[in-house]
């Protein structure tokens, strides 16, 4: 195959491809016209969706964070034994199918001792909100962790060691030089965190249930409205999801960096 | 003084064996070797990034071998500067004193100074990624300065700059070194800024020490065909040496013997260094020189000389002044005479 014909194949394949995304989306959007679909966001159910998948969106993506940014430098950093096992564990959640996760945190949080000594304690996870924010927590944390891992993988090591001869401790090195040198990997890893807490659905349901107006985030509004065939409902949800996902790539690939692959 | 006694340390890829080193309050000292000899990971343990397997660091009568960095009076300073991308200049200079704790008035009286010595005024208020390779440079050494450290560890200081910018960060290293006469261990694979800048020098080698000297005594005399080589002796032969009323007959080849100032015997590496031999179209008439004779086989320019190979029954490689080169006019192919003395003769 000469230069050309490779060119011209390849080209059609990206082409192909973004055309395929595009219509899909806009199946989706273009379903219903502007006025319906502002009203149908405006709607207590869809509003009710909306808060619901902020709130819980972003306290699992502050939690993910909390744990991505050690986490990810002890990955990248230090050598310590069964290191690959422990990032294939942590990398796990990533190859499952989100349902099967769900199904663990179900079982752990409903028949182990532990899920139930913190029911006592006030702390229900099951079929709770409190359950939509562990099962998006679970599910985005290993993204969070592998782009922070990617993160400090891109920052020479010989900073912090800089920093030691200037009257550092290590932990004073990577407060005041690694931690704000990885600022984009943070915001990236933030925002993905956060876009895909948004959009958890497997998870969330198999936790949390599908109870409208309880435990109704945006993907189970898509659900349940789907089920019951209110679709302009459903659409309103679809096309804030949408925007939210493309906003959120956009971030990463404006100040991914490097952390853009994973 | 520094002193570092059998320092082993083995960091998996790099590792180092049996270092042995004294540097002297105030000294100059170079640290030569080529790529992967180990001599970033020695500094490193030095500073106490890394630590030692074994053996002592001693600074100034005081066991640090075991202490962390920020408690070693030691500043480094790396090939790629590592200034803080996210701090300006200023606030990478004031980093390590701010860390420190020190107070407002010394930190900007510090400050001060080393950015007056460094003469980098006009850019403290800019970020690292705006400055120039010798501008960047010139805060790191600022930076590492301002500590005000008894030694002061320079891993390739210049390597990353072209060469106009090598010969000024060269001037203010000297200037440094005579204004502050700090201690300086300065690792380079280059020998041309060995010879200039060091007082002494050690040679390093797969994370070894091979020689450590008086630089020009380490470049006369090196003693392993390692050295030699790396030092730039160039003419390297097998000889047999015979010692006769003080000085040595050493026989290169069957019809060629030459003499050297030396009290070694028997089998023998003879080292010529080219920049010691003398060139010349008639035969050169003097006592106490080696002379041979033998044809140009190869010319080459290098940056301020030229270098011949000449053939005189062994492969000579000498070097010459391009000005001795034009007024001689030499060409390939033509019979040339060459002199040196016995003492430019090292037996190895």
């Amino acid at each position: 195959m000469n230069q050309k014909s490779f060119r011209t194949l390849t080209g059609s394949f990206t082409f192909l491809m973004v055309a395929f995304i595009v219509t899909v989306i806009l199946c989706i959007v273009t379903h219903t016209t502007l006025n319906a679909l502002i009203t149908n966001i405006l709607s207590d159910e869809i509003l009710f969706a909306i808060r619901l998948s902020l709130v819980t969106a972003t306290v699992s993506t502050v939690a993910c964070m909390v744990v991505a940014i050690p986490v990810g430098y002890a990955l990248s950093r230090m050598n310590f034994k069964l290191k690959t096992l422990a990032d294939t564990i942590i990398n796990l959640p990533l190859a499952l199918p989100p349902l099967v996760a769900g199904v663990g945190l179900l079982l752990f949080f409903g028949q182990t001792p532990v899920g139930k000594a913190l029911e006592t304690i006030g702390l229900k996870f099951v079929f709770t909100p409190l359950g939509i924010i562990v099962a998006q927590f679970l599910i985005n944390v290993p993204f969070a962790i592998r782009i922070m891992k990617s993160t400090y993988n891109s920052i020479n090591p010989r900073y912090e060691h800089v920093a030691k001869t200037l009257g550092c401790t290590k932990s004073k090195a990577f407060w005041k030089v690694t931690l704000p040198m990885s600022k984009n990997g943070i915001l990236a890893s933030s925002a993905i965190s956060w876009a895909k807490g948004i959009g958890e659905f497997g998870a969330v349901l198999m936790l949390a249930g599908a109870t409208r107006m309880k435990t109704e985030t945006l993907p189970i509004a898509v659900y349940l409205n789907m089920s019951s065939g209110n679709l302009r409902l459903a659409i309103a949800a679809a096309t804030i999801l949408i925007i939210v996902a493309f906003l959120a790539l956009y971030v990463l690939e404006r100040y991914g960096g490097e952390a853009k692959i994973y | 003084m520094l002193k570092i006694k059998d320092l082993s340390a083995d960091l998996g890829e790099f590792s180092m064996e049996n270092i042995n080193l004294e540097v002297e309050n105030g000294q100059y000292f170079v640290i030569l070797g080529p790529t992967g000899a180990g001599k970033t990971v020695l500094l490193e343990v030095i500073a106490g990034i890394y630590s030692a397997d074994s053996g002592e660091i001693v600074l100034n009568d005081q066991n640090i071998t075991n202490k962390p960095p920020k408690d070693r009076p030691i500043s480094m300073v790396y090939q790629d500067y590592m200034l803080f991308p996210h701090l300006t200049v200023e606030d990478n200079i004031k980093f390590g004193l701010d860390s420190e704790g020190y107070s407002n008035e010394e930190i900007e009286k510090r400050t001060k100074e080393a950015v007056e010595l460094l003469e980098i005024q006009d850019i403290l208020h800019r970020y690292p990624r705006t400055l120039s390779g010798g501008e960047r440079q010139r805060a790191t050494l600022a930076r590492g300065l301002v500590m005000d450290p008894d030694v002061f560890l320079l891993d390739e200081p210049v390597s990353a700059l072209d060469v106009p910018t090598q010969e000024k960060i060269i001037d203010e290293l000297k200037k440094i070194y005579r204004e502050t006469e700090i201690t300086i261990i300065h690792v380079t694979h280059s020998r041309e800024k060995a010879v200039r800048l060091g007082e002494r020098i050690a040679i390093m080698k797969e994370g070894e020490i091979k020689q450590t000297g008086n630089s020009s005594k380490v470049f006369r005399e090196p003693n392993s065909e390692f050295v030699a080589n790396f030092v730039g002796a160039e003419n390297i032969f097998n000889a047999t040496s015979k010692l006769n009323n003080g000085t040595a007959k050493v026989k290169l080849k069957d019809e060629i013997e030459i003499e050297a100032l030396s009290n070694r015997e028997g089998k023998v590496k003879a080292c010529i260094r080219p920049e010691e031999i003398m060139v010349s179209k008639t035969p050169i008439d003097s006592s106490g020189r080696n002379m041979l004779e033998g044809e140009i086989i190869e010319i080459s320019e290098r940056e301020n000389t030229m270098q011949l190979k000449v053939d005189t029954g062994i492969e000579l490689v000498v070097t010459i002044t391009k000005k001795s080169y034009a007024d001689m006019n030499l060409k390939v192919g033509e019979k040339i005479h060459l002199a040196f003395k016995a003492t430019a003769v090292h037996l190895i």
